[in-house]
């Protein structure tokens, strides 16, 4: 299932990091956390919707650690960890896209980042445990936060 | 480029993430492995390092006391004893309480909260803890130095003619520092809480 899933466990690390080593090491431990984890998958609940549970929430609990640079674990069984390019220009507006994201505060990385994943805000809502309408007001902030940025 | 733009961009690049495949079962099975033993090789070495250092100040005090004669010399005693086995057992447990979110069963917000929250509380752990250290830098020499050299510090005037103010001003510089450090981190702290309840 990890498997399935690896694409958006690097969205997720590309998200939340700028530096490949961070976004590489934050990529081996949502691996490990959903390894772990997974006692604590309820079978009657979506196995998406618990994957980035445990994915976002690996990521905050990761912030710091990167930030003091304690925990810090090698790397090396992930050497191919940058995905093939795109073509020149798509790979540089995707670059743009994360630089984009990444301006934005911790809540509103996490719920743009399921909606640009097509969720459905009442799905976004039991993701990150905020209301169907304030995921919605949060969502229309963002979208005013990043054309502002856009237009400067 | 607009949000709907950006979601575009978005599917065809996660089309494109779908058909490259990082991972293989293999793979999945070492990182987990490594990441096991490294979890159990480094939970929290310095803290760890620092409390055992501290436990065994506090024993050797402890086995020692009675040779503090007089009240001054056990209320030292007492102070660094106390110091010595309440702060790192608070300090640890603040870490370790930042490590017991349960990823799988708290939603986003919940575990934002809680983050902050302990994230706070740890800023004012290390706060008490500095200034604590202060009062413990006083009451741990006159300890020290009866318990290894039989001498009572506290009557040689010179000495706490140099050390005070040394203690002072080394304190007065460092409490700058960290209080700029952790107040940035507890502002940090609440500005998400606060935005979290919105």
């Amino acid at each position: 299932m990890i498997r399935e899933h690896e694409g958006v466990i690097y969205k997720v690390s590309r998200v939340y990091f700028d530096q490949e080593e961070d976004q590489k090491d934050l990529y081996q431990e949502i691996v490990y956390q959903l390894w772990r984890s997974y006692d604590s998958f309820d079978e009657r609940s979506k196995w998406s919707t618990w994957m980035y549970r445990v994915a976002l929430n690996t990521a905050i609990s990761y912030l710091k650690r990167a930030k003091s640079k304690v925990n810090k674990v090698s790397s090396e069984r992930l050497d191919n960890f940058k995905m093939e390019p795109f073509d020149p220009v798509m790979e540089e507006r995707i670059e743009w896209l994360y630089k984009s994201i990444q301006t934005l505060s911790v809540i509103e990385k996490g719920i743009i980042l399921l909606y640009l994943e097509g969720k459905p805000h009442e799905e976004i809502a039991s993701i990150t445990g905020f209301s169907t309408s304030n995921v919605g007001t949060r969502i229309s902030r963002i979208k005013e936060k990043l054309k502002r940025q856009i237009s400067k | 480029m607009e949000l709907e733009e950006m979601k575009g961009l978005w599917e065809n690049m996660s089309d494109e993430l779908d058909r490259q495949k990082l991972l293989t079962d293999k793979m999945v099975v070492e990182m987990t492995r490594q990441k096991y033993r490294d979890k159990l090789s480094q939970i929290s070495l310095p803290e760890t390092v620092g409390t055992v250092v501290c436990f065994a100040m506090a024993a050797y005090a402890l086995f020692n006391f009675g040779k503090l004669d007089t009240w001054y010399l056990m209320l030292c005693g007492v102070i660094s004893i106390v110091f010595c086995l309440v702060l790192p057992i608070l300090s640890l447990q603040s870490i370790d309480r930042m490590k017991q979110i349960d990823l799988g069963k708290n939603s986003y917000r919940e575990a934002l909260i809680q983050y902050a929250k302990q994230k706070d509380r740890f800023v004012k752990v290390q706060k008490a803890g500095y200034y604590l250290g202060f009062v413990f830098a006083l009451a741990v020499l006159p300890v020290a130095g009866k318990l290894m050299r039989g001498k009572d510090l506290l009557l040689d005037a010179k000495l706490w003619l140099w050390y005070i103010p040394f203690a002072l001003a080394f304190h007065f510089l460092f409490s700058k520092w960290v209080w700029k450090h952790y107040s940035s981190i507890a502002r940090g702290a609440r500005t998400l809480l606060d935005d979290l309840k919105e």
